[in-house]
Order: C-alpha cells, then structure tokens, then sequence
C-alpha cells in the first residue's frame, strides 16, 4: 500500500505521512479502513517501528486516523471521505514550488514544463 | 541519568598507547531504541562497545550500563546483555549446536524455540564443525549464542559485515523483531551505512574518539540539508553561515550543508547570501560525508 524507502533524504515516518494524506484525501482510503499494524509495517518494510508510529502518532493527533483498543488503526468517520479539490491541490503545492523553482534555475520556459508534465500524465495513465 | 537510560556515559575517556581513543563522549540510549554506531575505521567504536561491556576501563569519566559502572557490572545486569563480536571466539572442531547447547547451560533462561527458528529461517547448518562455515555463516551462529538468553540489551560490532545482501536484509528484519516485540535496546556498530538508516531509531556519529552527532535518525534528517545557492554574481568568498558543516563553491552556486536547518531560515539566508536557495534532503550517506569532510 506505501512506498517508503530508507535511503532517501526525506524521513520514513515523513513519506508515510503524506502518503495517507494523500490516500486519504483522494479517498482510496476511505472511512473506516483499516491500516496495517506499526509492526507488520516495519516488518513489512524492513525499517524500524519507531518511525512508523510517530507518523501514526502525527496522524491520530491530526484527527485523520483513529485508534482503536485491540484492533488497528482505522481512518476517522469525522473526516469527509475525500477533500474538496482546492485542500487536496495545496497538498501538492510543496512540491511543485519546487519544481518551478528547479525549471527557473534551469532557465526552462513555462511552456515546456507544461509540456513535460502532459506528457508524464498520460504515459501514467497508460 | 534517567531511570529509563539502559547505556548512559558522561565524559567517558579511553587512553592506549599514550593516545586517547575516545575523548570526553557523552552518550544516552533508553529502552526500545535501535541505536546505529557509525564511524570511519579507528573512530573509536570498538573501544566503546569494549567499555560497555567492561571488557576495557575507562580512563577517565564514567560508563554505565542498567544503571551501574561498566567496569563493575553485576551477574545479573551481565545476564541481561548479549554480545556480537567482529571476531568471532568460536571454537573450529565444535559444531554450532554444541556451542549453543553450551551457551545455554550456561543460563538459567533460554529460549530453545526462538534460537530453533532463526536457525531455521536463517539457514544456519548448525550440525557442521565451525571450522567448515563461511564468515557469514559464523556470524549467524555467533548471533543466535547471543540472542538464546533474551537480552534486554544487545550489542553487535559489525555483526553483518559478513553477509551478503539477502541473509543482511533478513539480518536486519530479526533485529527490528527482536527490538519491536520486547522493546529491548539494540547498539551496533557498522560502516554499512545503508543498514544504520533502514533500522536504527537513533545514530551516533563517531569521529576520531568524539562524538560529532548523536539523536534520532529522523531528526537528523529533518535538520540537516543541502541549500543551493545560486545567486545573480560569483561568491567571492567561501560562506560561513550558522550551523554549516561544508560549503562548495563553483562560480555563482554554492552548495552548502547545514546542520541545524528549519524552513524558517530560508528567507533571512536568500537575503544575506543575495540568491536563491534550493533545498536538498540528504541521505545518512551525504551526512556522514559532510561530517568528515
């Protein structure tokens, strides 16, 4: 269900983090679901619990997920199932301040960052 | 030193030879954590697992371990560690099993089923002389008389060095088991600095017998990062900003390391080096690179 890897700059429990925000945002995960064990998932992924329950942790505070005695984590009923678009869009808003930010750097034209992410979109969607 | 401390040294200071190995470190592990020790070779690792489990004094400054001096553990603090050494002291005309069967009558506790499993699971032939095992091979073996008595605190120098990729991974998978099911402490040393970030909870970062960071692995992370500066001009002179542990200068870019970064500090460093700053993670690797460096 995620993609976390160990040896990026960006720490574990950060990249899952903002993978259930996102999972959750676009409703893939929807209410109710349930989320793998913090056990199971650093087994899973060979990485150490400790992260994996700080973000678990971060998102219970945030009120996106819920715990639960004796059974895991599920995703919060207080929560809409999906974000409205706009919420959903300043996610990704990080992100692309840094692409911009890399386009200008390399003195690339507005056009053609347009044109690479249609082109990345579609061959997605293939 | 808290109550929840199981390693806790203060000002610890190692001398040999008329050279001092480990120069005024303090450190701290509590329970539960995962502690990766990382250093260059001579950084002074061994010297400190040696300290901790009383096998060296200390020269000057204090180690303790469960809340007592190292040099002078007691039975039952000593019953509560377990020990991976880089060289194994296995004996080459026993078999595995036999020197399993002797560590266990040595302890009071033993947990036959747990070290049937992970011979199983770590393929370990445990009926063969040890004269005949691989390195990779005695190191499993070496671990697993380690692991029989259910240590509450393990200490492993190097202890994948000699495994290949598929038997480390699992390596590491029964670390992060054994360290998630009974919230023990695990401390090991390695220079596999891929291992440290996939399992450690916390790192220590060891250079020429001091400590030159040490905390949780996330926050390391967090805080420390790569800024290019690319600004309108050439940078005249190298930079010195706040917390900067390596500056490169090509022409108008400057690639800088800084070790206690937050978003905050964006603006107010754009405007004092005049350019426009992007912001790179680095990997434990870059980190432990840049501290050398």
């Amino acid at each position: 269900m995620f993609t976390l890897d160990p040896h990026s700059g960006v720490p574990i429990y950060r990249q899952l983090l903002e993978q259930v925000r996102r999972l959750v945002a676009s409703g893939q995960l929807k209410v109710g679901s349930e989320l793998p064990s913090v056990r199971d998932l650093a087994l899973a992924h060979a990485v150490n619990p400790m992260t994996i329950s700080k973000a678990y942790s971060l998102l219970e505070a945030e009120g996106l997920l819920q715990r639960n005695r004796g059974r895991p984590m599920t995703v919060a009923a207080r929560r809409r199932a999906i974000d409205s678009q706009a919420s959903r869009l300043k996610q990704l808003a990080p992100q692309a301040r840094q692409l911009v930010l890399s386009a200008r750097q390399l003195e690339l034209e507005r056009k053609e960052l347009h044109t690479l992410i249609d082109r990345l979109w579609e061959s997605d969607n293939d | 030193m808290t109550d929840a401390s199981v390693i806790a040294t203060r000002g610890l200071v190692k001398e040999a030879g008329g050279r001092q190995i480990l120069k005024g470190v303090d450190l701290a592990a509590a329970r539960g954590e995962v502690v990766g020790l990382l250093g260059k070779n001579g950084a002074g690792k061994s010297t400190l697992l040696d300290v901790l489990l009383g096998f060296a004094l200390p020269s000057a400054g204090d180690a303790r371990v469960f809340g007592e001096p190292s040099q002078n553990l007691s039975a039952a603090s000593k019953a509560r560690i377990g020990f991976v050494p880089q060289q194994d002291e296995l004996m080459s005309l026993m078999s595995g099993a036999q020197h399993l069967a002797l560590a266990a009558s040595f302890h009071t506790q033993w947990d036959h089923a747990l070290i049937e499993r992970l011979a199983r699971e770590w393929e370990v032939p445990l009926n063969r002389r040890i004269g005949t095992l691989s390195g990779g091979e005695r190191q499993k073996v070496a671990t697993l008389l380690a692991l029989g008595h259910r240590p509450e605190l393990l200490l492993m120098d190097e202890p994948a060095s000699g495994l290949d990729p598929v038997a480390r991974r699992q390596f590491m998978v029964t670390l992060l088991e054994i360290a998630a099911e009974t919230n023990r402490t695990i401390l090991f040393s390695s220079h596999i600095v891929s291992d440290i970030e996939r399992v450690a909870s916390h790192v220590w970062i060891l250079r020429e017998g001091e400590i030159a960071w040490q905390g949780e692995l996330d926050q390391l992370k967090e805080s420390t990062v790569r800024l290019l500066l690319r600004a309108e001009a050439e940078f005249a002179a190298p930079l010195s900003l706040p917390g900067q542990l390596h500056c490169e200068l090509q022409g108008r870019t400057a690639s800088v390391v800084l070790g206690d970064w937050s978003a905050e500090r964006l603006p107010e460093i754009e405007r004092a080096t005049a350019s426009r700053a992007e912001l790179v993670p680095l990997t434990l690797e870059d980190m432990f690179l840049a501290v050398h460096a």
